[in-house]
């Protein structure tokens, strides 16, 4: 049975926002963005899937739609900036993890967060973070433990496994 | 497990992520080799510095600077306004799949006793499968210009039965009935009759979709209004 209205309206008011992002930054199509997520709602509304992990199949849903809509256009050389990055599937594919392990890192509590930025990308030492941050070495050692959890955690959900 | 352990198994982090010194480095690997516990762990998260590397420069927008960093000209919009749109394209296809329904119980309406029955949408993706659903389109009897749908779900205690009318009398009460194999009548729903004549009702029968010989609609007094078989 599909689902009732109210459903369908839960799920857009929670997913919707993260959705609209996934999408708007695979395709930078501000047009088509809201038509993508749309329809992502309603295939869950028709098929009412009874999946325990909901993220990830909307995700999963998403993905097939731009992929889709990738292959119709034909590589058009002034569709999204995937269409241009991408060559072939393996590149989008890579192109919509890059979103999606973005949106992970978004989804990360904001003191995790620095965490993560200091140790991993801007390459500052434990020491040197702790003095940035402002908070004791064994903090930075806990926070980067439970930042690291967490975004596994977090990206499991989003249905990134690898 | 000695006193330090605790403060060894937290450094699994920094250890995925960079940054330990010489000291903690060496003293963490060594920890390694004997701990089940962070063998384990770092199984699960040592995938994660090939993800990070695919986000953009820095880790993408969200670590860049700034509170407000995803730039998106598509949250302005009210949600609200955005929930209705999606509602009423919700309507709109489920309206045309009523049309759709309507129309064959209206093919069928000559015959009495007729009705379709049809699979419900199927999974394309590799999901958990929605439970067996076979739709029905009531005819009315001659007389009666009801229409009604019912959707039949396959439950583990049986059967639930979705309904879905139109056009149905405004006043008295409702009734869906179930008939078995033997002919043998059950009330399955009972609702009273709304002003609209719309009413959207859940019934549920201990009968199998496949021990369910036919359907009927009857009002109060029993006059069957629309009738199926399964
Ligand atoms: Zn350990």
């Amino acid at each position: 049975m599909p689902l009732d209205d109210d459903a369908v309206a839960e799920i857009y008011r929670e997913h919707g926002p993260m959705l609209r992002r996934v999408v708007w930054r695979a395709t930078s199509d501000a047009n088509r963005v809201e038509d993508i997520v749309q329809e992502v709602i309603l295939r869950v509304w028709k098929q009412a899937p009874e999946a325990e992990n909901l993220r990830a199949y909307l995700i999963t849903t998403a993905r097939h739609l731009i992929v889709d809509q990738y292959r119709a256009a034909g590589r058009r050389p002034q569709q999204a900036q995937l269409v241009e990055v991408a060559e072939q599937d393996s590149a989008l594919d890579r192109a919509l993890d890059q979103v999606l392990v973005e949106e992970a890192l978004g989804r990360l509590q904001a003191n995790h967060r620095e965490i993560v930025r200091c140790l991993y990308y801007e390459r500052l030492t434990v020491a040197e973070t702790s003095v940035r941050v402002g908070v004791p070495e064994g903090t930075v050692k806990s926070r980067a433990y439970y930042a690291v959890r967490n975004l596994r955690v977090i990206l499991d959900e989003m249905g990134v496994t690898r | 497990m000695n006193p330090g352990s605790d403060d060894l198994h937290v450094l699994l982090g920094a250890y995925v992520l960079g940054g330990l010194s010489d000291e903690d480095h060496r003293a963490y690997s060594e920890h390694l080799r004997t701990c089940a516990q962070c063998q384990t762990e770092l199984g699960q998260v040592s995938g994660l510095p090939r993800l990070l590397d695919l986000a953009g420069p820095a880790g993408g927008p969200h670590l860049a600077d700034g509170p407000a960093a995803v730039p998106l000209p598509l949250m302005t919009e009210p949600d609200d306004a955005r929930v209705t749109s999606l509602l009423g394209e919700v309507a709109r296809r489920r309206r045309r799949r009523r049309t759709w329904l309507s129309g064959l119980a209206a093919a069928a309406a000559a015959v009495f006793f007729a009705g379709g029955a049809w699979l419900g949408p199927k999974l394309t993706e590799g999901t958990t499968p929605t439970p067996p659903t076979t739709h029905v389109a009531a005819a009315a009897v001659p007389g009666s210009a009801v229409r009604v749908d019912i959707a039949l779900v396959t439950r583990g205690w049986g059967t639930q039965l979705d309904i879905d009318c139109e056009d149905m009398p405004k006043t008295g009460a409702l009734a869906l009935w179930v008939i078995d194999g033997k002919g043998h009548a059950t009330t399955a729903a009972s609702w009273r009759a709304t002003a609209t004549g719309y009413s959207k009702v859940t019934g549920a029968t201990a009968l199998r979709p496949n021990e369910i010989q036919s359907l009927e609609v009857r009002t109060e007094t029993g006059k069957v209004l629309a009738s199926a078989k399964t």
